[in-house]
């Protein structure tokens, strides 16, 4: 099963940094997420585009979860070449992840 | 207006303007005539508007600041006439100029004697120059960076806003005042907070937070249909939040679009934030991390339980550096051998600008509609049709202006390219840098315009 069904996110960026964080739609599915969303899954999701290492935070009272993905923006949003500069389009891409 | 009695004690109506350099007027001015508020707060800057604003400044000494002023003062003209409070960083890179287009502006509007608060000493170039400050993304130093250094901005906090309130400033703006501290200011001014009362600090922050980005709060940047979607979302008004001491009820002016939810706060609360137990602003390191936000339904959302600590000792600058131009060109294929034929394209391209080898810093070609956006990460079937991009970073505007030539000269080969476009545009960097706070300097002046 995709994130997409049991889950909804947003990305965001501060220089190279890009953060993504994701919910549950239905509490009950919490656990399941912090269980299989490991940072090391979401690394492997996004090979290449992220040069640095990636951390999660549980946010348990938001049924959430806070990836911060270092070095993940081709040197910034300012000094990237990429199309997606800010990264606004990693908040799908993770969303894409089979659970 | 100052603070109402609400069920919980004081309570302050605060609302957003504005949410980057170029956002729309309507919903700013909808806030406004709404009577709701008796501040807004507008933040007007992005990660590259205040370098992008240093070059304006560079080509003309009276340009830096905000450029929607003009047509920003009439929309506002009736909610300063009842005499509500606009806080916001106006200034980008010269603060005075906003501060003389606003009186020139309240003028012509009929507006006279309105107090003008003006936050200098943002500017910190000469400061991370002696400092010479270490660049930890690039892996250098200010000074290495020579005469490529365009900007060098602190970012501040609600201490200079406080005390142009104090002085009775009805519009207060500056340069580069962090996003959240525009409401940090008025909402502690109002509610009688003390700058070092952590937990209510934070708890200011985290208004500031949920509103500093207008429609990110209420259905902007959220849809995803047809799991996520939300009414109208063409016509989404701002934010406005209802503070008292330890809650918020963020909620949205009826009539507009979109909606203000658990999901819209949960998705804002935690965007561009790392680690939610240690957000660190001017003002204060911010924990957000067991807030509680409790859907009251009809798009008001009760949110508590922010957490706060002392402030960090330094304060985050953001260098703009000069990186000379970005040229940008796109040409389509579609059809069978599409990827093929903008594949040849980029060969075809790419020999040709081998003359610039020495003068391109970095180049890239991508196939837009197979892997532009996530590489390689994810695979689709053959596409009906794609577009090339060609994106390179040079030092010579001739040598930028020649590689999006190229990709307009596609017309003739390989084949089939349709509907070129190309820019060739500035590139600025912007890389962060500390500094200890004691070392900015920050004044305020208050005048009456």
């Amino acid at each position: 099963m995709k994130l997409r069904e049991l889950a909804y996110s947003r990305s965001g960026d501060k220089g190279e940094v890009s953060n993504i964080c994701v919910f549950a739609y239905d509490p009950a599915d919490y656990d399941r997420l912090s269980e299989r969303l490991t940072a090391d899954a979401v690394r492997e999701h996004f090979g290449d585009l992220v040069k640095g290492p990636v951390t999660r935070y549980e946010i348990p009272t938001a049924h959430g979860l806070n990836f911060v993905l270092e070095r993940a923006l081709d040197g910034g949003v300012s000094m990237t070449l990429r199309v997606d500069p800010h990264g606004k389009a990693f908040q799908n891409l993770i969303l894409d992840i089979d659970l | 207006m100052p603070p109402v009695s609400g069920p919980g004690g004081r309570m302050l109506t605060i609302g957003a303007g504005s949410a980057y350099a170029n956002d729309r007027l309507e919903p700013a001015a909808a806030m406004a005539d709404s009577g709701r508020v008796s501040y807004m707060g507008f933040d007007c800057l992005a990660e590259r508007t205040m370098a992008l604003a240093h070059v304006r400044r560079r080509r003309d000494p009276a340009a830096g600041q905000d450029e929607r002023i003009a047509d920003l003062v009439p929309l506002l003209a009736g909610y300063l006439s009842a005499g509500r409070k606009v806080v916001g960083n106006f200034g980008a890179a010269n603060p005075d100029a906003a501060g003389e287009d606003f009186a020139k502006n309240l003028h012509a509007a009929g507006l006279r004697g309105v107090r003008i608060g003006v936050i200098r000493g943002d500017d910190v170039r000469d400061l991370v120059r002696d400092l010479d400050c270490e660049l930890p993304e690039l892996g250098t130093t200010v000074r290495a960076l020579g005469d490529t250094l365009v900007s060098a901005n602190a970012y501040i906090g609600a201490e200079p806003v406080v005390e142009a309130l104090r002085q009775d400033a009805q519009i207060v703006l500056g340069g580069r005042l962090a996003d959240p501290s525009l409401f940090v200011g008025p909402i502690c001014h109002e509610l009688g907070w003390a700058l070092d009362d952590w937990d209510r600090v934070a708890h200011a922050t985290l208004v500031g937070h949920l509103l500093e980005c207008g429609v990110h709060s209420t259905g902007g940047n959220f849809e995803d249909p047809p799991y996520r979607v939300v009414p109208d979302p063409w016509n989404l008004g701002f934010p406005l939040a209802e503070v008292q001491d330890g809650s918020v009820v963020v909620t949205k002016l009826d009539g507009t679009g979109g909606a203000v939810d658990e999901r819209t706060m949960k998705t804002q609360l935690y965007y561009e934030i790392h680690d939610p137990s240690a957000y660190l602003t001017p003002d204060v390191t911010a924990d957000f991390s067991t807030v509680a936000i409790e859907d009251l339904g009809g798009d008001r959302v009760r949110l508590s339980g922010a957490r706060g600590r002392e402030r960090p000792s330094h304060l985050k600058v953001l260098v703009g550096v000069d990186q000379g131009w970005k040229a940008t060109g796109e040409m389509s294929y579609g059809g069978p051998g599409c990827v093929e034929r903008a594949r040849r394209a980029e060969e075809i391209v790419r020999r040709r600008l081998e003359r610039y080898a020495g003068e391109i810093d970095d180049i890239r070609f991508d196939l837009q509609g197979m892997n532009s956006v996530f590489g390689d990460r994810l695979q689709g079937g053959y596409p009906t049709e794609v577009r090339l991009r060609m994106a390179a970073r040079t030092k010579d505007g001739d040598v930028a202006r020649a590689a999006v030539h190229e990709m307009e000269l596609l017309y003739f080969g390989p084949a089939g390219g349709g509907g070129a476009v190309g820019s060739v545009v500035p590139a600025l960097g912007v890389t962060p840098a500390y500094v200890p706070r004691e070392l900015v300097r920050l004044d305020v002046e208050v005048v009456t315009a």
